[in-house]
């Protein structure tokens, strides 16, 4: 039995909710987002703003410069979030299994329902639109990702000053066909880099990818390109995962070879903290519990771990507290077999705010920027430089 | 050394002294307590290096000298004897303590008094009075805010200076601030400004009593202490170095809301708060509710939740003065603060969620206390 699954994204969100505040900005070119003078970007544009080439995430002043009409409303989140969180409760009113992935964004697998899921996404997309006056697109498939992407297909398909109000369904069989002409890089996994790569081989589509032997993608990308191989056929049998589920987030790396090099062990423990550290914000979560695992050549395998004062999602804290505990564990030039980061007694990212020691606010400023970078720019686009040791 | 005293006095003076005695010390020594005849009574003394306590008690004395005994082997039996006379013997030639009370008669191994370290004399000149009363409210309105990270040293003391005739204490974790200044009987030669251990001043609270009497306090010149003498107490504390931080520049000089409220209600409120907030960040979150109209009322709804055990919300009655705001505090910060509070009625002043909240007990213009809010993610 192949699986319902549905992706929910709002159409152009924090406009749609500037809209409902101020019903003159409808249907003019607007965008929410920081003042140009202070180098703010875009967090979102109106249809209509679309239209002028604005985008989200651009420079503010390039959007007045695309769109000199372009009327720039600040962002107000806690209405953002508010709205949000309604539009949530009426996902979990359907089903209990709702993966919100971010503000705007959710999936939900409604296998178990007797109804033909167009139909309920017809439902739900028509209930947000009246009950809350807010509209969204839906993609429905058997799986995760082809109903992401088939959401995605949808949405740029409508090409109206107002928003798509898309429903994509792709019938179950028929992904790894809907998927093939599509351009590689629609594909989850494939940034600017492994696109490139990927052109260099004559790789163009996820079509493309699907036909080319996966030994060989295996050969090249290594785990990734078993991963790019099975995608690019639209198989994906990763649950919903609702957050209850999540009680620990990790990253381990076993080396090709036992590695007896400091900075290489260090390096790599800094990597997999920072990555521990990308996806507790991205799961919009903070964890108090820090463990480093360490495996010598001989298999034996420890584990050291530290209950900080206060729950942390920050990069520059995950790293610092793994090194100490590596320290702790491991002398110079011990030879390393496997190392591992992860953080648990997970919740939401509540912090205590400090009386004067305000570095730790620029460095979570910083980190934002960085965060926001890298979400439209891919990984590669910026790194910290590497931590003295 | 021959001594004959009360066993209650005994047991008394030790149950003030042993709080210094650092039981796990690699110097034997200060696991012990001095036993030493001084000018017809008995002297208790000791100390964990940073902190001295020193307590006389009435005693008739036969023959002078001193030792040191194990505090826990000596407090424990102490407090088993019957409330008699106890006789203390003491062979120097052995170090043993002999003890007799009653049908009892103990003998217990100490170490010669010269191993243990010379306790300072206060310098009578420019010390500084204050009632015992007085000085006990101060400390426990304002220690409790200090920090207990080792990694800040500074901060886990409070800060005390004299301006004249007034005296501040002051003392901060970081997330929040307590202020609690007092008007001296008469002012002080000069100005002082240090930093003491927060445990120390607790220590003190605790074994000063609550007479009538005075607490004099003097910084002998140059020796990093502080001396307290209250009756037949002292105690001398290490002073910490560094400097404190500018407190009077975290304190906001504006706000966009008071809120008025009951201490009693509030207190209550948050303690309800906390029972489901401290599974989780400790957070609970304070709906400052502004009127609407003038028949409408303000009021303060403390809330908090936790996904294990549940929720809890309770309204406060309150008399909002400015905007309405929603903000999240510890709420541990919250009761701590409030259960100081002597008046009646609080005013706490906000501006917004990230700001900090300042707290002052309405009719009461010396005690001041800040906390910052938590953010919500």
């Amino acid at each position: 039995m192949p699986r319902k699954i549905l992706h929910l994204d709002l159409d152009a969100f924090f406009c749609a909710v500037e809209e409902q505040r101020d019903p003159g900005l409808r249907g003019r070119p607007f965008a929410v987002g920081g003042r140009p003078e202070q180098r703010g970007v875009v967090s979102s544009c109106s249809y209509a703003a679309r239209q002028f080439g604005v985008r989200s995430a651009m420079p503010t002043a390039r959007a007045l410069r695309l769109c000199p009409s372009l009327v720039v409303v600040p962002a107000r989140h806690r209405a953002y979030s508010e709205a949000s969180r309604q539009v949530m409760e009426r996902l979990y009113q359907l089903t209990p299994l709702v993966e919100q992935i971010s503000i705007d964004e959710a999936f939900m697998d409604v296998s178990d329902l007797p109804d033909d899921p167009e139909q309920l996404a017809r439902r739900l997309q028509a209930r947000i639109r009246d009950e809350l006056d807010l509209p969204c697109s839906l993609g429905v498939a058997a799986n995760k990702l082809a109903a992401k992407i088939a959401n995605d297909v949808g949405k740029k398909a409508a090409q109206s000053s107002g928003p798509p109000y898309a429903i994509t369904v792709i019938p179950p069989g028929t992904e790894a066909g809907f998927l093939a002409p599509l351009p590689a890089e629609m594909l989850w996994g494939v940034g600017p880099k492994t696109a490139a790569r990927l052109a260099d081989l004559g790789i163009r589509t996820i079509g493309d990818i699907a036909a080319w032997p996966a030994e060989d993608l295996i050969h090249r990308f290594g785990e990734h390109g078993r991963e790019l191989a099975l995608r690019a056929q639209a198989q994906d049998d990763r649950p919903i995962v609702t957050e209850h589920e999540i009680k620990s987030i990790s990253q381990e790396t076993t080396f090709a070879r036992d590695i007896g090099s400091d900075k290489v062990v260090r390096d790599t423990l800094q990597a997999l903290a920072s990555k521990v550290s990308t996806r507790l914000r991205e799961s919009n979560l903070a964890g108090v519990t820090i463990k480093i695992k360490i495996r010598w050549p001989d298999f034996t395998t420890l584990t050291r771990q530290v209950t900080l004062p206060h729950p942390t999602d920050q990069e520059s804290v995950l790293i610092k507290t793994s090194l100490d505990l590596l320290e702790k564990v491991r002398h110079s030039g011990q030879a390393v077999r496997l190392i591992g980061v992860g953080v648990s007694g997970l919740g939401p990212p509540i912090r205590q705010l400090s009386l004067w020691d305000h570095d730790e606010e620029k460095s979570r400023l910083l980190q934002e920027a960085i965060d926001s970078l890298k979400e439209k720019y891919g990984e590669q686009v910026i790194q910290k430089g590497k931590q003295k040791s | 050394m021959k001594v004959t005293i009360l066993q209650e006095n005994l047991a008394h003076g030790l149950g003030i002294v042993s709080r210094a005695v650092s039981p796990r010390s690699t110097l034997p020594v200060l696991s012990n307590v001095l036993l030493a005849t001084d000018e017809g009574r008995l002297r208790l003394s000791a100390t964990n290096l940073e902190l001295g306590i020193t307590c006389w008690i009435g005693a008739r004395i036969e023959e002078d000298g001193s030792t040191t005994v194990p505090s826990r082997t000596f407090s424990d039996l102490v407090n088993t004897l019957p409330g008699e006379q106890v006789k203390l013997s003491l062979d120097t030639s052995t170090q043993t303590l002999n003890v007799r009370c009653g049908s009892s008669n103990t003998d217990i191994k100490c170490i010669d008094a010269q191993e243990f370290p010379p306790l300072p004399v206060p310098e009578m000149d420019g010390i500084i009075q204050l009632n015992v009363v007085d000085f006990k409210e101060m400390i426990q309105q304002v220690a409790f805010a200090a920090s207990t990270d080792e990694a800040r040293p500074v901060l886990m003391g409070v800060l005390m200076t004299v301006e004249g005739d007034q005296l501040t204490m002051a003392a901060a974790d970081g997330f929040r601030l307590s202020v609690r200044k007092a008007t001296l009987s008469s002012p002080a030669a000069e100005p002082v400004s240090i930093v003491v251990p927060a445990r120390a001043l607790t220590e003190l609270a605790r074994v000063a009593g609550d007479g009538d009497e005075m607490v004099t306090m003097s910084i002998p010149k140059g020796r990093g202490q502080v001396i307290f003498r209250v009756k037949d107490i002292e105690l001398v504390s290490q002073l910490i170095d560094g400097s404190f931080p500018d407190y009077n520049q975290i304190i906001p000089r504006s706000h966009k809301s008071r809120t008025l409220v009951s201490t009693a209600a509030l207190l209550k409120a948050c303690k309800q708060a906390e029972i489901f907030a401290r599974e989780g960040s400790n957070v609970a979150r304070l709906d400052i509710k502004a009127a609407n109209g003038e028949m409408e009322p303000s009021e303060l709804e403390i809330s908090a939740q936790s996904e294990e055990t549940g929720s809890n919300e309770t309204i406060v009655e309150a008399s909002v003065d400015g905007i309405g705001l929603l903000i999240a505090f510890n709420v541990k910060f919250m009761r701590e603060m409030l259960e100081v509070v002597k008046s009646p009625n609080v005013a706490l002043e906000t501006t917004a969620p990230n700001a900090p909240g300042v707290i002052r007990p309405v009719g009461d213009e010396d005690f001041i206390h800040v906390i910052m809010p938590m953010h919500l993610g």
